[in-house]
């Protein structure tokens, strides 16, 4: 088919999470005719087991869309994008390929922290937003004082505004025709030498890593030699095609249009996400601008639980890494945990994602310490050190400055939960910045935090001060120096590397005693007396101790008893899998994890 | 572990003790009264269906076995088998006796509740074979029979012995340890009156408040409340002391006897040979399959009177977890522990290839000891013996 621009228009849905992002990307895949209505299942697009359960689109991904308007043929690309503030960098890498956007809120929910916050990153973007609200088909819809929000929060007409249900496809058409006359077509340039942007990348077992190009400029076509700019690399492309949704071979792509390239590329580290494809023989002058890479913001320790499997969890994080770039890992060694891996993740959620994908696809027993945030000291001889792990925090004697990451906030909340907002962020050392009315009924309250109070539980906290209502979103902020302290925590005299944690010097009291009272109820009685303290330095600030298991034994064995017994062994035997033996005493991963709980006002 | 349908012995006289049983269990569920700890497959009240149930006893070893299985140890547990009037007993032993008979040198056990024999029924128990009684004695406190919920006091329990000891050369008595509000002293007190009754085995238990007793409740509720781990500690340590001290060694967990009167069939469950078990709720384990039957009375009545087996859950387990499950019975027997030689044997499994690393780490705990040939619990390993056991599962 004629690939001229004029015909393409390339567009993203941003919305907040469950807002129907999903499902109006199906309904415009049936309205097209791309799939049947048997097929127009809920969220097509979302195919990793985890998305499905969360309903979170976690990766990107690429749709070309054939629909005709008028006689006339359009391809229109649609680029899924994760709703959840741990993705921004993947919204904002999804963005780049679009020329616009629709920017989609739900009928009854109305404006939420995730619909400003991604709205911003398209209109940053200069795309063309196409506002719509969905799910106009539910009897809760107030189509017009969202609308009005819309307008007080984004400054967007609400004339412009259009209805729609993913759902039964009502407005559905006039969602089409508004994408193609408010979305400029690509502008490249036809005659330029290739320039493809790379907007997204995934590892097959099969094809190797296959790239998802969007073309700026010139054409890209089977066999042709092509050079990675960045990465310095050349590979002839021996396969190009599209999703429509079903992978379609195609033997070239031309300016603006989005599919893969398959090159006999062998791993995701080859490719740069943000690079730009030239073609070999006649480079491109300059490269596309590419993106920033993403900011890991958490990070935490995964050890296995079993000494040996040290080298089966390398080789499960790099094929966990195959598909998602964006988390970070390197060796670490624990005195309590042995060999293991500190791995940096863009947010909690994509932490907890990482994890549990590691469990499911590689069968390991994982430990994980608890989540920290990167600090920035500045030491006594001058140098600045960024680190990561509580346990290389220099001692106090060292340390001229202690830096902490600190992020903006947003919470969009009901104005009846403002003090209950206002009281969660006092208590966690939040700078109170300003309150936005966005209606008479709902405002933006803005706190600037330190990260590390916010990695934990905000989220969960929000939701429950707010009855579900509130939503938040944060922006990085950078460092600022704060009166910290390393807390170390001492487990039968040992220190125990893994379980340090960094505090504000005024809450050190009241944590360590949390965190030792946490642990007696989390570390299992052993046959001896343990005893918990909590210090900073060489001074205990708190102590409990685990009186010893003295008598651990089955009573009565006869044969009536003899299945029963062995699967109460059994059980206990399995309780010990997760264990990690740290001297003579040995610590489960939920007392590990417990240091957070303990983090809890 | 694999379903499979419940077995129907048609095992081989030749076949080895962890196939064929040489071992049967029967269960008698009548009970005056149900005491607080108990969650056997007993129950109060329901003596009008005795007569209905022998039948039906007698119906389910029709169904079960196709010709009489000599064995060298039986075993009538309850409930309270002497509930049961001296006629029904007679009946009852006679029935065993047909399709189980005894081999030379066997033991045939009934266990008895104080307070319910009398020189008739012990008359009719001795006469129809059985050599061995188990006497529920469980305490001589006032207080503690009345915390476990029992309905006796501490004198029927002397005049159940009087009748015993005379008719009877190997009888034993049972004691739980650890009673709500019992105190060290008051155990000190219950060996030391359990001992003066002379009998040639004692098993001592720590109590344990089973989910769905009454006492289990009550603990719940917060009504009672254990005794000290520390104190039931000691009461163990006591227990093992005073009574090796008296010639009864332990030669299990909760079990001590003077040599030679250690209990036969008991000894079967712990090396994991095979048994079978007949009436409600009653457990088998022939030719390698575990099953149960239910322990619902009504159901178990209509089930054999139709011509149907009453067995529920079934069970068998894969060569090495039933391997492993022998390595933690063995390790039940205090005195002989685990031999290498019979291990391999029963289970065609090396020992110390299938468990060679956790039992040196009980080992180097100083929770096992292993000459070479034999490995089992020490003094210490005793109190921690689930610890030991689960790590070899
Ligand atoms: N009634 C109604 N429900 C909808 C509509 N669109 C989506 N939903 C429901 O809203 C929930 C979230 O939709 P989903 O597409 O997964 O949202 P996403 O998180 O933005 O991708 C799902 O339960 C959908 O079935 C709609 O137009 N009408
Ligand atoms: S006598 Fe024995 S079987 Fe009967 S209720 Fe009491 S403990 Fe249970
Ligand atoms: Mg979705």
């Amino acid at each position: 088919m004629a690939h001229d621009p004029k015909f393409i228009r390339n567009f993203s849905i941003v919305a907040h999470i469950d807002h129907g992002k999903s499902t109006l990307a199906d309904q415009l895949l049936l309205q097209s005719g791309a799939i049947s209505q048997r097929e127009f299942r809920e969220q097509l697009l979302d195919d990793m087991d985890l998305e499905r359960e969360r309903g979170i689109t976690i990766k990107a991904r690429a749709v070309s869309i054939h629909y005709t308007l008028d006689g006339q043929t359009f391809e229109l690309n649609l680029i899924d994008t994760p709703g959840h503030v741990d993705f921004h960098y993947e919204v904002s890498r999804s963005l780049a390929a679009c020329e616009g956007a629709i920017l989609l809120v739900d009928a009854t929910q109305g404006v939420q922290a995730q619909t400003v916050a991604n709205a911003y990153l398209a209109i940053a973007g200069d795309l063309a937003l196409v506002p719509a609200l969905n799910k106009i088909d539910m009897q809760a819809a107030r189509p017009e004082e969202i609308k009005e929000e819309i307008f007080n929060t984004l400054g967007l007409d609400p004339d412009e505004i259009l209805a729609v249900s993913g759902k039964t496809g009502a407005g559905v058409p006039e969602l089409f025709r508004a994408l193609i006359d408010r979305i400029p077509p690509p502008s490249g340039d036809v005659q330029a030498p290739l320039r493809a942007l790379i907007f997204d990348s995934k590892y097959d077992d099969y094809q190797g890593v296959v790239v998802y190009v969007r073309v700026v400029d010139g054409t890209i076509r089977v066999g042709q030699k092509i050079r990675l700019m960045a990465m310095e690399r050349e590979y002839e492309v021996i396969g190009l095609g599209q999703f429509r949704p079903r992978e379609v071979p195609v033997q070239e792509l031309g300016v603006g249009q989005v599919g893969f390239v398959v090159a006999n590329i062998k791993q995701l580290s080859d490719v740069r996400v943000g690079d730009t494809i030239t073609d070999a023989h006649t480079p491109a002058a300059s490269a596309l601008p590419g993106y920033q890479e993403p900011r890991q913001v958490v990070y935490c320790g995964l050890f296995p639980a079993t000494h040996n499997q040290f080298e089966d969890l390398r080789t499960a994080l790099q094929k966990l890494a195959l598909n998602d770039s964006s988390f970070t890992f390197e060796p670490e060694t624990s005195d309590a945990l042995g060999f293991g891996f500190r791995c940096g993740f863009l947010g909690m959620l994509h932490m907890e994602i990482v994890q549990q994908r590691l469990e499911r696809e590689s069968d390991l027993s994982l430990v994980q310490t608890a989540p920290n945030v990167t600090y920035e000291i500045i030491t006594r001889k001058g140098e600045t050190l960024h680190v990561s792990n509580p346990t290389r925090i220099p001692d106090a004697g060292e340390i001229e400055e202690f830096r902490e990451p600190y992020a903006r906030v947003n919470f969009l909340v009901p104005s009846d939960n403002i003090g209950a907002i206002m009281a969660l962020c006092e208590e966690r050392r939040g700078d109170y910045i300003k309150t936005d009315y966005i209606t008479p009924t709902r405002v933006i309250v803005t706190y600037e935090l330190p990260l590390a109070e916010m990695i934990y539980d905000l989220y969960d906290k929000l939701k429950s001060a707010t009855r579900g209502f509130g939503t938040m979103d944060y922006e990085l902020l950078g460092y600022r120096p704060n009166n910290l302290v390393r807390l170390d925590v001492l487990v039968a005299g040992d220190r125990v590397d893994a379980l340090s944690i960094v505090v504000h010097r005024d809450f050190a009291e009241r944590r360590g005693r949390k965190l030792v009272k946490k642990l007696k109820e989390e570390i299992d009685r052993h046959q001896f007396e343990v005893a918990i303290q909590a210090a900073i330095g060489s001074k205990v600030i708190a102590r409990e101790t685990i009186s010893a298991l003295r008598k651990n034994v089955t009573a009565k064995c006869y044969g009536g008893d003899i299945t029963r017994k062995r699967k109460l062994l059994e059980k206990q035997k399995e309780g010990k899998k997760r264990m990690k033996q740290v001297g003579n005493v040995e610590i489960s991963q939920e007392a590990f994890l417990s240091v957070l709980e303990a983090g809890e006002a | 572990m694999t379903v499979v349908l419940a077995p129907i012995d048609r095992s081989c006289p030749a076949d080895p003790p962890w196939i064929r049983p040489r071992a049967a269990y029967i269960h008698i569920p009548f009970c005056a009264h149900k005491c607080g700890y108990c969650d056997f497959a007993s129950l109060a009240g329901a003596d009008h269906l005795a007569n209905r149930y022998l039948d039906a006893l007698a119906a389910e070893l029709e169904l079960a076995l196709d010709g009489p299985r000599p064995v060298a140890s039986l075993f009538i547990g309850g409930g309270t088998p002497t509930r049961l009037n001296a006629d029904q007993l007679s009946r009852l032993l006679a029935t065993i006796a047909r399709w189980f008979p005894l081999l030379d040198d066997g033991e045939w056990t009934v266990e008895a509740n104080p307070g319910t024999l009398d020189p008739d029924k012990v008359d009719a128990l001795a006469s129809g074979g059985v050599n061995r009684i188990s006497l529920g004695a469980q305490s001589f406190q006032p207080s503690s029979l009345r915390a476990l919920e029992r309905n006796h006091d501490p004198d029927d329990v002397s005049r159940a012995v009087a009748l015993i000891a005379p008719r009877f050369d190997r009888w034993s008595l049972d004691l739980i340890f650890g009673a709500p509000g019992s105190t060290l002293d008051q155990w000190r007190d219950d060996l030391d009156r359990a001992l003066a009754l002379g009998p040639s085995h004692l098993s001592c238990y720590g109590l344990v408040f089973e989910k769905g007793t009454s006492l289990w409740k009550r603990r719940l509720d917060g009504l009672v409340r254990p005794v000290d781990e520390e104190v039931e500690h000691a009461m163990y340590a006591e227990t093992i002391d005073r009574l090796s001290a008296a010639g009864l060694l332990q030669y299990e967990i909760s079990n001590f006897a003077r040599p030679g009167h250690e209990s036969r069939h008991n000894l079967v469950y712990w090396a994991n040979d095979a048994y079978y078990g007949f009436g409600l709720g009653a457990a088998r384990y022939v030719a390698g399959v575990r099953s149960v039957n239910t322990r619902d009375l009504p159901a178990y009545l209509r089930r054999i009177e139709s011509g149907q087996d009453a067995t529920g859950p079934v069970e068998r387990l894969d060569p090495e977890a039933r391997a492993r499950e022998t390595a933690v019975l063995m390790l039940r027997r205090t005195a002989i522990g685990i031999d290498r030689e019979d291990f391999r044997l029963r289970t065609g499994f090396d020992l110390d290839a299938l468990c060679g690393p956790s039992l040196r780490r009980s080992c180097s705990r100083g929770w096992l000891e292993d000459d070479g040939r034999r490995v089992r619990l020490t003094r210490s390993g005793l109190f921690l013996a689930d610890t030991v056991m689960s790590d070899l599962l």
